[in-house]
């Protein structure tokens, strides 16, 4: 016979069972007379548990509504202030999500311009557009290393990350920008999640 | 509750300080809230006092509501709360064996007997600790199920069970006469 199911019997009886747990414990009862027992007993408790008189002699329904509303105090209005903060509060995530949106369309069309410069299909105007088109980098460049010396490498390397690249220091600034909405974001969240649960467990315990 | 109206409609319009919505709310969650604290502290005058107080707390808390959880275990936390409170106010002077017998009109001894088995229940309920006894009210007298007590009282699931099968056992071996008849 398996192990008794004692501690799983209220459960079982009050329908908390479920599963594996619950087939576990119907098959212990089918075979253990004990626990049929124990079951029969929680039964009988249960029903003797509503024996028990309902409260008598308390105030009518109508009169008791009508004291309470004699004790109601007027809700103190909120400040507007606090309404304005938890309001901004509601929307930060709103608006980092509006950052983020902001960033990458920016990124993404400002690469796609100047990938589109650096294949010349702006002409001249796109020269002086270009970062550093006069002293800075172009990709050819870096098609050079494989034709120079380790020396002249290790030089060109150097400038190439001076000048910040052919696209400038655009994907530096915006993988910045995205790590910090991102922190910006989860911070956010966690503090919400902080905030949920502390009110779930806050319960109200003093008048007043 | 009026037609037209459900309870969120009345929760948010009393949030907003209509006390005709919260006065519907009070009408429709009086019995429940009078039940518990009544299970919680055993006599009526002090169950009519704190359920009072408890909708007095519903209504000073009630922008701290969050329709997460149904508004009637919300009220129930209060009423537990207050249960507990008043219980402790009248610790010192309240015994249980002092406590007013419910109203009995002289009967055939049957009725009678019926009479004096449900105020042994109620005296072996109330010597029970407040924590196991308020789970043990919410399930066998609210009929609420364990992830729902678990949620109005603040408590992991696992506490509600045990807390559940400590007070039944507590119950039945003070109990065992009666539930031999």
């Amino acid at each position: 016979m398996t192990k008794h199911v004692t501690n799983l019997l209220g459960a079982y009886l009050d329908g908390e069972l479920k599963g594996r747990l619950l087939r576990r414990v119907e098959a212990h009862v089918a075979q253990c007379a004990a626990c049929r027992g124990e079951l029969e007993a929680l039964r009988d408790l249960a029903a003797l548990l509503k024996e028990s008189p309902p409260v008598e002699g308390i105030t009518p329904p109508e009169r008791f509504v009508a004291q309470i509303e004699l004790r109601l105090s007027p809700r103190p209005e909120q400040p507007a202030t606090q309404r304005a903060l938890e309001m901004g509060w509601r929307l930060v995530p709103v608006s980092l999500l509006g950052v983020w949106a902001f960033v990458q369309t920016v990124f993404i069309v400002t690469g796609m311009v100047q990938v589109a410069l650096w294949a010349g299909l702006g002409g001249d105007i796109a020269a002086g557009l270009l970062p550093g088109s006069e002293r800075g980098w172009r990709l050819s460049d870096l098609f050079r290393l494989s034709e120079v010396g380790l020396r002249d490498a290790g030089q060109i390397l150097l400038e190439f990350v001076r000048g910040g690249g052919p696209l400038g220091w655009a994907p530096a600034i915006y993988a910045v920008l995205l790590v910090l909405i991102g922190l910006l974001y989860w911070s956010w969240l966690a503090s919400w999640w902080a905030l949920h649960k502390r009110s779930r467990l806050e319960i109200p315990n003093s008048a007043g | 509750m009026s037609p037209g109206e459900t309870e969120e409609e009345l929760i948010s319009l009393a949030k907003e300080g209509d006390r005709q919505a919260f006065s519907q709310l009070v009408r429709c969650h009086r019995e429940g809230v009078v039940n518990v604290v009544y299970r919680m502290c055993g006599d009526a005058n002090l169950a009519d006092d704190a359920a009072q107080e408890a909708f007095i707390r519903a209504w000073q808390h009630l922008s701290g509501y969050r329709p997460r959880s149904p508004f009637r275990n919300w009220l129930y936390r209060i009423a537990v709360n207050v249960a507990r409170d008043v219980l402790r106010r009248q610790k010192e002077t309240l015994d249980i064996g002092e406590l007013p017998v419910a109203s009995s009109e002289r009967g055939p001894d049957e009725v009678l007997e019926r009479e004096e088995r449900g105020e042994r229940v109620r005296k072996a309920v109330l010597s029970l600790s407040a924590a196991s006894r308020a789970v043990l009210v919410l399930r066998e007298y609210e009929g609420l199920s364990y992830r729902e007590i678990a949620d109005t009282l603040g408590i992991p699931m696992g506490t509600v069970m045990s807390r559940l099968n400590y007070a039944r056992d507590r119950l039945r071996r003070s109990l065992t006469h009666y539930m031999e008849l």
